[in-house]
């Protein structure tokens, strides 16, 4: 970090004036405080990641650093997607129901025609999934909170429903096959669901950041009046969120299930508020229009590296979702201080009250 | 509307590029493990450490283990099927000599064993099921002996209560529980060789509700019942309440008997409310698997009960008032 000549003023102090306009812009993009916005969850990742060898002395093996790779992929997929919805304002309680049935589905798909069936089979369910969300949402016009979490129990049930005579699996007679490959395979030594993870951050970050879609996505998320005034349609943008999740759900169960193999209603319990804690975790604000992918894409990482130190560490399975949890709300308790203590005055506004009330007319 | 045509198509994309990648296979080279006798490390991935039962095999486990100076790896799948993956493929990588697992899908085990017969480890499955995989060898409960020993012990408490009655009610576990449906088999089997019928033959699911249901109808249907087997002890104890509720008694007027020496069996048994529970022995399971590790590691051919399907089986035990205070706490 190059910033230290736009240190935030001391409390007190006057802090000099910036002579022009660009200097003023450049100091408040590269105030402590933005910087921490952006890179924050990834410089707490990088310290993580150089102090790993002092806390588990296996883990900077390839081995074990292609499995945290493999591992965290499905994750960080479907949280790409959901750093969308989140920035836009809304959210997605279904993934976890849509990743059930689309694993269900692909495994179907592969008993019927093999591992290029199970891979449209698998997009093609989570884009269906998604365009369900998405038209509730738009055309009943029901709130996404609802549509998303009653959708969330339809889709696990529609999976139970298609597993009742026993969870779907992959025979072990299928291990040469093709579609393992997509959760097994490493090229450079780098994990093949790793590499999808990482396509499908530069997929979204280009919709994001090149596309005036992704402009009015953020810009609605801000401000829905305002972008309403500017004629953004809320439900043309909200709809295509919706399919971009399902889609990116198709495409992590892919990385999913050809590691695990077998699936039934109850596959991945939770993840929706997995997903939803990494976003939250990469400091994109549940309240819409500002967030990162760099951050998601880091919390993601953060997760597991931190998950992967912790077993290996033989921390109690307990004990591990009470550290998980306490990491989430120390993250956002720095963000809400941080944001608190940004503005200009907030130190004399700690302050009580009256005293500053007093010199006042 | 353009935009939302090239997301999608971007989204098809990455999906063709997706089944593109996987055909250019590259095998991962696997290695033998070399093993000097005094360095053997067991890895352990056990079902779930919540329950008490796995906490008695994970201890079995560790203290055999211990017991040959080798050392012991814990992993816990916590429930989880992508956590029971990623974790003994984890221990895989740290270069165990031997993989016990008590898995939580067996459906799930085929990376597992694929993986660790690409490294040359052998795999000892402790309990659940197999998955169909070529594992080295299975250890499981007795099941057959405990339906058969539930069976002997029904006849003579039947005769012990002086009923006239011949019919007995047989209560399974869910069909895909195929270790578990050996015991209604031979419990149907034993009982019927001592001269008894079985009237009623129905599956519960496991669940206490739907053995329940079962009882009270077999009831209503054959009122002079003077027995009933239940596949596990939450169904025994369920079926017991239904025997009380319909104003009969469930050790002297209808021989109860459950599946598993669970705490609500045990206390049930103390209080005269079961008449037998048969008690499986999982920290026994756990050292018979690290007696098999053993053979694995020193190369020689392993002992099975059951040759042709690797089974080993760990003996089992009646439960009933007379010695149930060796299993109470």
């Amino acid at each position: 970090m190059t910033s230290d000549t736009a240190l935030p003023p001391a409390p007190g102090a006057q802090a000099p004036a910036p002579t022009t306009e660009t200097q003023r812009r450049w100091a408040r993009q590269h105030s402590i405080g933005t910087l921490w916005e952006t890179w924050g969850i990834t410089a707490v990742l990088v310290v993580l990641l150089a102090a790993s060898p002092l806390l588990s002395s296996d883990f900077l093996t390839v081995a074990n650093l292609q499995s945290v790779l493999r591992e965290s992929a499905y994750l960080g997929i479907v949280a790409a997607a959901m750093t969308l919805a989140v920035m836009n304002g809304t959210f997605d309680l279904s993934v976890g129901g849509q990743l059930a049935l689309v694993s269900v589905t692909t495994l179907m798909g592969y008993a019927a025609g093999g591992t290029g069936l199970a891979a449209l089979v698998a997009v093609l369910t989570g884009m269906v999934c998604g365009a369900v969300n998405g038209a509730l949402v738009t055309a009943m016009r029901v709130p996404p909170f609802v549509a998303t979490l009653g959708m969330l129990f339809v889709f696990r049930g529609v999976a139970y429903v298609l597993t009742q005579d026993g969870p779907k699996t992959l025979p072990y007679s299928e291990i040469g096959s093709p579609f393992v490959k997509i959760g097994g395979l490493n090229i450079a030594g780098i994990p093949l669901p790793f590499l999808i993870m990482l396509a499908c951050y530069g997929a979204v970050w280009v919709l994001l950041r090149r596309t005036a879609t992704g402009r009015r996505i953020v810009a609605f998320g801000s401000s829905p009046e305002a972008a309403r005034f500017c004629g953004i349609s809320v439900h043309r943008i909200r709809m295509l969120i919706f399919v971009v999740i399902g889609v990116s759900v198709g495409i992590a169960a892919l990385t999913y299930i050809s590691r695990v193999w077998t699936a039934d209603g109850s596959a991945q319990d939770g993840f929706e508020l997995r997903v939803i804690a990494a976003v939250v975790l990469g400091g994109t604000s549940l309240k819409g229009g500002k967030g990162t992918l760099i951050g998601t894409f880091s919390a993601v990482l953060l997760v597991g590296v931190l998950n992967d130190l912790l077993v290996s560490r033989g921390v109690d399975a307990s004990y591990q979702r009470v550290v998980l949890g306490c990491v989430l709300i120390t993250a956002l308790a720095i963000d809400g201080l941080r944001t608190r203590f940004a503005a200009p005055g907030s130190f004399a506004r700690m302050l009580p009250r009256r005293r500053r009330e007093a010199p006042a007319p | 509307m353009r935009t939302t045509l090239s997301t999608l198509a971007l989204a098809g994309v990455l999906a063709l590029g997706l089944s593109a990648c996987s055909d250019s296979t590259t095998a991962e080279g696997g290695k033998p493990s070399g093993k000097a006798s005094g360095d053997v490390t067991v890895g352990f991935s056990v079902y779930d450490m919540q329950y008490e039962f796995f906490q008695k095999m994970e201890k079995g486990t560790r203290e055999a283990v211990e017991a040959k100076g080798w050392k012991f790896k814990l992993h816990d799948e916590k429930s989880d099927e992508n956590e029971m993956v990623t974790g003994a493929q984890a221990l895989l990588d740290q270069g165990v000599d031997v993989l016990i697992i008590s898995p939580f899908k067996p459906d799930a085990l085929g990376p597992i064993v694929a993986k660790a017969k690409q490294k040359k480890i052998p795999v000892i499955i402790d309990d659940i099921g197999g998955g169909g995989t070529p594992y080295d060898a299975i250890v499981i409960s007795d099941n057959a002996d405990g339906g058969k020993q539930a069976a002997d012990y029904m006849a003579q408490q039947v005769a012990a209560n002086g009923a006239k009655s011949k019919k007995v009610v047989s209560i399974t576990c869910e069909p895909s529980a195929v270790y578990a449906a050996r015991r209604n088999q031979a419990f149907d089997q034993q009982i019927k060789d001592k001269g008894f019928q079985v009237v009623t033959e129905l599956s519960g699911n496991s669940k206490a509700e739907e053995a329940y249901k079962i009882m009270k109808d077999a009831l209503a249907k054959d009122p002079d019942v003077a027995g009933v087997f239940a596949c596990n002890d939450p169904m025994g104890v369920a079926a017991a309440n239904a025997i009380k509720d319909a104003g009969k008694d469930p050790v002297k007027g209808i021989v109860t008997v459950g599946f598993n020496a669970d705490p609500e069996a045990i206390t049930a048994i103390g209080k005269g409310g079961l008449s037998a529970t048969i008690a499986q022995d999982p920290a026994g399971m756990g050292a018979k698997t690290v007696e098999l590790a053993a053979q694995a590691i020193n190369g020689g051919k392993l002992t099975y009960d059951d040759e042709s399907n690797r089974e080993v089986f760990q003996k089992v035990t009646l439960v009933t008032k007379d010695n149930v205070a060796q299993f109470a706490g």
